[in-house]
């Protein structure tokens, strides 16, 4: 669903982010802004009772829907709960779908492509017709056939948004992966007599990691977008836990009457999003200045 | 006055089958009041009246049962409306290829019917059935045409042919489904506003499933009425000087919760108390709701005389409910605060259906398991779809659940509360989620069932009612919500005291 | 490319490029219709019970009988396999669980909206990408740094949200379009737009490089010492190179619509495959969501035989670059 768009957006157009003047360690503004709030939402996930003392399950009818106020930053759900609370505890679900989903693709991604670029012409052909028949699911396509399988629930959503992706980050790695193939140091290293296997562990695997690791951070942000859309549909992560999509989704019905219901679970979807984006693209750039 | 058409939206999954007899739910009979009649209906005070059966007697041992027939009506495909045809729908009804559910249950007792003469039809039936009436004044058991039910169950589905108002004239799939005006129609019910045909042309039956968009709808006057309206919706309603509301609860059951008394922990009275007494449901009633749904205390819904309500049995008491628990041995408190008994912890599983819990009452249910959660219960509550839903009740993998059951007459309690219920179908599914067994409550629903003797009848059905809360079997929340919200420029349409479906054969559109 | 004479040597080479992706694609469906048939057999239950519509349909034990007898599933599951196969290549879907009704009748019946959705969504998808990237690229700093910004978030918008947003916007609050489908050229536009906005965002991400590569290079240059506008420039050469990566993209668009279409078409109550998806997975009528899952992989595949045909128009060159590698 995912993987795929970001990925000539990541190989092209990163660098055109003006930030060439103002620099923090080699960082423009908007990546140094990105990666604050990135750690943010780490910060979050990590110690959300830091920044929310109130319980985000605690319930209480007499202050349903409650605009912003002192007391409540983001104001109160249909049940009286504070949404700052749920939105700052909703940070580890949401986190964690987003990151156990991409981290799914592209373990699959990355076990096809290895495969592809180290068992010769046969296995790569084969890989690739893999990929083109993975293709012909479209993302959400293949997620409702995992759950018709699975039935529907915040573990399936995962796996089934994951599954999405993978062909998509296997086209990337295995396109880096030939590069790195035929990379100076490694024909260097064929030629003094290393085997493949060596070959791949020591030389071309180190330089395909960092990549991955770009890859998902720009694919964190999607992952939790799709399994928000699975929440709405009713498929998805289960109440009441606060999980910024099925609060998007289950407040959606609110919208004309209570709007801070959906716009900060909705922000910080896009925040993390953006956050996340911003912050890949200037890795991958650095990455790429530096192998120059 | 006449003209016009009307556009109905409707919040509930499109029907498969037009044919309300084939599996029978309740957007199935929100469509076919529009172009069926069944045989009887009730008025507003319960009582049952004359519709497609002028009349009716029934034999001193209640086994006989003969309906005199009205002689001029005719189906809209131009077949006779008589005995023959009564006797063809209650054999198609009955059917296992029919595949009907509601239906079949409500003449699950008619053992044969006779066609005596033309208006006379006989119903023969196994065991007495004073609930008969109540069930043939249901959509589910309305008459069709012969001629139509030989075209086989797929033509059939696709178009019924009934004596209504309407007629099914289009039905594109998840679309729309066109009705045009029946103008040879002259069998309104007794309680009708007006004589013969209706005064609208056609009426498009559109499928809006988002609820933001149907209301969306209303507002810019896309459509004249909306169904499943969300409670936030129904109060800008009442602020609005073009949107009315029509409440009309559906009759049968309330909504309520049922706790599984078949199995741990509910097979225990107290444990059962403690849940129901643990949570404030009247405040999150009122928040949730805006005050557009009365809470209920009685397992049958308002629209139903019989109904038996005692509120002392549910008022909230957290102090109570942890004194229950304790006194039942759940004692110990894990690290999460849920409490255990010989190391098992206090965990009650909540199946929910998405397509039948709206969702004010799923944050409802959300609320109902953070206050059980103050008391100790581990409550997870699990949305589903469908098919999961009735697959998790079918594994017994429940223990409380809320499923509503829409049926005409006190005799309801019957199917969800008769120790009958508990026997799962060849298809894994059963009606007694409380899964109350109770030899005495049988006895009593057995007896209610026999008689036919209004004062008796309403006499043993307050006792079965009794019995279901006094043991707190269930939790009663609020009748089953029916609103509609309706354009201002739509006038003259009313719900029918049956199943509380809204009929359009007296309505017209102003301007 | 012009019509090449299939005597030429290029014109062979290309016949036989066409070839192999055709043989591609039907590999791809073969394949499509293999894993779905063999993942079906993985819900857990009777099949029999699935084709009913789940546990909840009721079913007799007879009606359960009649099904396994119609449907083969008596049969071991190779032999069923080889029977749904050659219905397939009749053309043969099966009949709907829970509608009674041929699953091609269905599909047939509900496709046309769908696509309609998805070829327009397409179209604006790219006109609103076009129209940033020139705008933010022809611009300074302070425009491309907006123009950044306006593609990420278009493509991190949850389609459910944005619907009803624009619901909320141009129906209840300034009244000037209908809420929900209601037959006309109007009814389209919200739902054309939801669809279309994040994958604007996407496209306009691939484009936004090759645009600014374009600006700076030597024919660029002696176009403006031409006194050619940066505008018509920009139309001329720098569309032409931008085309391409979103080109290539535009089969995993497709993929991304229909997925949108899913939800588009419930917030808009629109008839189309997506609705119809959605209504099969929730009472598990597997023929429908078979046949839908192959109806989309096939609208994919030939999309994707139309990407690849337009990538080698506008770039010869990069013909052997292929959409899917």
């Amino acid at each position: 669903m995912s993987g795929l768009a970001i990925t000539p957006a990541s190989e092209r157009s990163g660098a055109r982010i003006p930030t060439d003047r103002w620099r923090v360690a080699g960082f423009g503004i908007p990546e140094v802004l990105a990666g604050l709030v990135v750690l943010l939402l780490l910060g979050f996930a990590v110690a959300p009772q830091l920044f929310a003392p109130l319980s985000p399950t605690a319930v209480d009818p007499r202050i349903a829907f409650s605009s912003p106020s002192i007391q409540h930053w983001f104001g109160t759900d249909e049940s009286g709960r504070d949404i700052w609370s749920r939105v700052v505890h909703g940070a580890a679900t949401s986190l964690l779908i987003g990151t156990a989903a991409t981290a799914i693709g592209l373990a699959l991604g990355a076990i096809l492509a290895t495969a592809a670029a180290v068992g010769g012409r046969v296995v790569d052909f084969a890989v690739g017709r893999v990929l083109e028949v993975l293709f012909a699911f479209p993302g959400l396509l293949l997620a409702l056939l995992v759950i018709v399988i699975a039935g529907p629930g915040p573990v399936t959503a995962t796996i089934a948004v994951g599954l999405s992706t993978a062909p998509g980050y296997a086209r990337l790695i295995r396109g880096q992966l030939i590069q790195v193939r035929s990379a100076d140091y490694v024909e260097s290293a064929r030629v003094l007599g290393h085997g493949p296997a060596r070959i791949l562990v020591r030389h071309i695997l180190p330089n395909a990691v960092a990549p991955l690791f770009v890859l998902a951070t720009l694919g964190i942000g999607q992952a939790v977008v799709w399994a928000s859309a699975l929440s709405y549909l009713g498929l998805g992560a289960q109440p009441p836990a606060p999980e910024w999509g099925a609060m998007l989704a289950a407040a959606r019905t609110y919208l004309a009457t209570a709007w801070w219901l959906t716009a900060f679970p909705g922000l910080m979807i896009v925040a993390t999003a953006l956050s996340t984006t911003i912050l890949g693209r200037g890795l991958q750039r650095r990455l790429r200045e530096g192998t120059r | 006055m006449t003209g016009g058409t009307l556009v109905y939206a409707s919040g509930d999954a499109e029907p498969d089958c037009l044919d309300p007899h084939v599996g029978g739910n309740y957007p199935q009979a929100l469509l076919s009041s529009q172009y069926l009649e069944p045989l009887v209906s009730r008025d507003a005070d319960g009582a049952i009246i004359p519709w497609l059966a002028e009349s009716w007697t029934t034999s001193e041992d209640g086994l006989t049962w003969d309906f005199t027939l009205r002689s001029d009506v005719t189906f809209t495909d131009g077949t006779a409306f008589d005995a023959a045809a009564v006797k063809a729908n209650v054999e198609h009804l009955q059917n296992p290829e029919t595949k009907s559910s509601t239906g079949y249950l409500a003449v699950g007792k008619v053992a044969a019917v006779e066609a005596v003469d033309a208006t006379t039809a006989r119903f023969t039936l196994s065991t007495p059935d004073s609930a008969l009436l109540e069930s043939l004044s249901q959509p589910w058991t309305a008459m069709e045409s012969p001629t139509g039910l030989a075209r086989g169950l797929d033509a059939n589905c696709e178009a019924p042919v009934g004596t209504g108002p309407f007629v099914v004239d289009e039905w594109v799939k998840q679309d729309h489904v066109s009705l045009v005006r029946n103008d040879a129609y002259d069998s309104a019910p007794a309680d009708s506003a007006h004589e013969g045909p209706a005064y609208l042309d056609s009426i498009t039956w559109r499928f809006i499933p988002d609820s933001a968009s149907r209301f969306a709808a209303l507002q810019s006057g896309d459509v004249d009425i909306i169904d499943n309206a969300q409670p936030d919706t129904i109060v800008q309603a009442k602020d609005s000087k073009t949107i009315v509301d029509l409440d009309a609860p559906r009759p049968g059951a309330s909504n309520r919760i049922e706790l599984n008394a078949g199995q741990a922990p509910f097979d225990d009275a107290g444990v059962r108390e403690a849940f129901v007494r643990s949570t404030d449901v009247n405040a999150g009633i009122e928040s949730l709701f805006f005050g557009t749904a009365k809470r209920s205390y009685s397992p049958l819904s308002s629209a139903e005389a019989t109904a038996y309500s005692d509120d002392s049995l549910f008022g909230y008491d957290l102090d109570a409910a942890n004194e229950l628990l304790d006194a039942a041995g759940w004692t110990t408190k894990d690290a999460d605060g849920v409490r255990t008994k010989d190391g098992v912890r206090l965990t009650v599983r909540f199946p929910v259906s998405t397509n039948q819990s709206i969702p004010a009452e799923q944050s409802l249910f959300e609320q109902i398991q953070a206050g059980a959660g103050e008391a100790g219960f581990d409550v997870q509550l699990e949305l589903l779809d469908l098919s999961s839903w009735y697959e998790a009740l079918g594994t017994n993998a429940y223990e409380a659940v809320s499923a509503p059951y829409t049926k005409v007459g006190p005799d309801v309690l019957r199917v969800l509360y008769d120790s009958a219920g508990i026997v799962p179908a060849p298809s894994g599914y059963f009606a007694n989620h409380a899964q109350l067994d109770d030899p005495a409550l049988d006895d009593i629903l057995t007896q209610a069932s026999d008689t036919l003797d209004p004062d008796e009848r309403a006499f043993l059905y307050e006792q079965a009612q009794q019995i279901i809360l006094d043991g707190y079997y269930i939790l009663p929340l609020y009748d089953q919500q029916n609103h509609f919200l309706l354009s201002t420029s739509l006038q003259g349409v009313r719900a029918l005291p049956t199943v509380s479906t809204p009929v359009f054969a007296d309505a017209w559109l102003v301007e | 490319m012009t019509a090449a004479r299939p005597s030429t040597l290029g014109g062979r080479r290309l016949l036989g490029r066409i070839g192999a992706r055709l043989a591609g694609a039907v590999f791809v469906l073969w394949a499509v219709v293999t894993v779905t048939f063999f993942a079906i057999r993985l819900i857990p239950g009777d099949p029999a019970q699935a084709y009913l519509g789940g546990p909840g349909s009721q079913a007799s034990t007879e009606a359960l009988e009649r099904v396994r007898v119609e449907y083969g599933l008596d049969q071991p599951l190779l032999v069923q396999y080889a029977s749904q196969l050659g219905r397939l290549a009749q053309g043969d879907l099966g009949v709907s669980a829970s509608q009674r009704t041929p699953v091609t009748q269905i599909l047939g019946e509900q496709l046309g909206g769908t696509l309609l959705l998805a070829v327009l969504a397409l179209i604006v998808a790219w006109l609103l990408a076009l129209g940033l990237t020139i705008w933010s690229t022809r611009g300074g700093r302070v425009s491309s740094a907006i123009g950044s910004g306006v593609e990420l978030v278009a493509a991190s918008l949850p389609q459910f949200w944005l619907g009803t947003v624009l619901i909320s916007l141009f129906s209840t609050w300034l009244g000037w379009l209908p809420p929900v489908s209601t037959g006309g050229a109007a009814g389209l536009v919200l739902p054309v737009l939801t669809l279309a906005i994040p994958v604007a965002g996407f496209l306009a991400q691939v484009m936004r490089e090759p645009l600014l590569d374009a600006q700076s290079a030597p024919f660029a240059v002696s176009a403006a010492a031409r006194g050619e506008t940066r505008t018509g420039m920009l139309l001329r050469h720098g569309l032409r190179h931008a085309s391409v990566p979103a080109v290539n993209l535009s089969g995993w668009a497709f993929g991304y619509l229909i997925s949108g279409a899913v939800v588009v078409e419930t917030i808009f109550a629109r008839p189309g495959l997506g609705r119809t998806l959605l209504q099969a997975v929730t009472v598990r009528d597997v023929p429908v969501v078979t046949g839908v899952v192959l109806v989309s992989a096939l609208a994919y595949v030939i999309v994707l035989l139309i990407a690849d045909a337009a990538a080698e128009l506008l770039d010869p060159r990069d013909s052997r670059r292929r959409v899917t590698s």
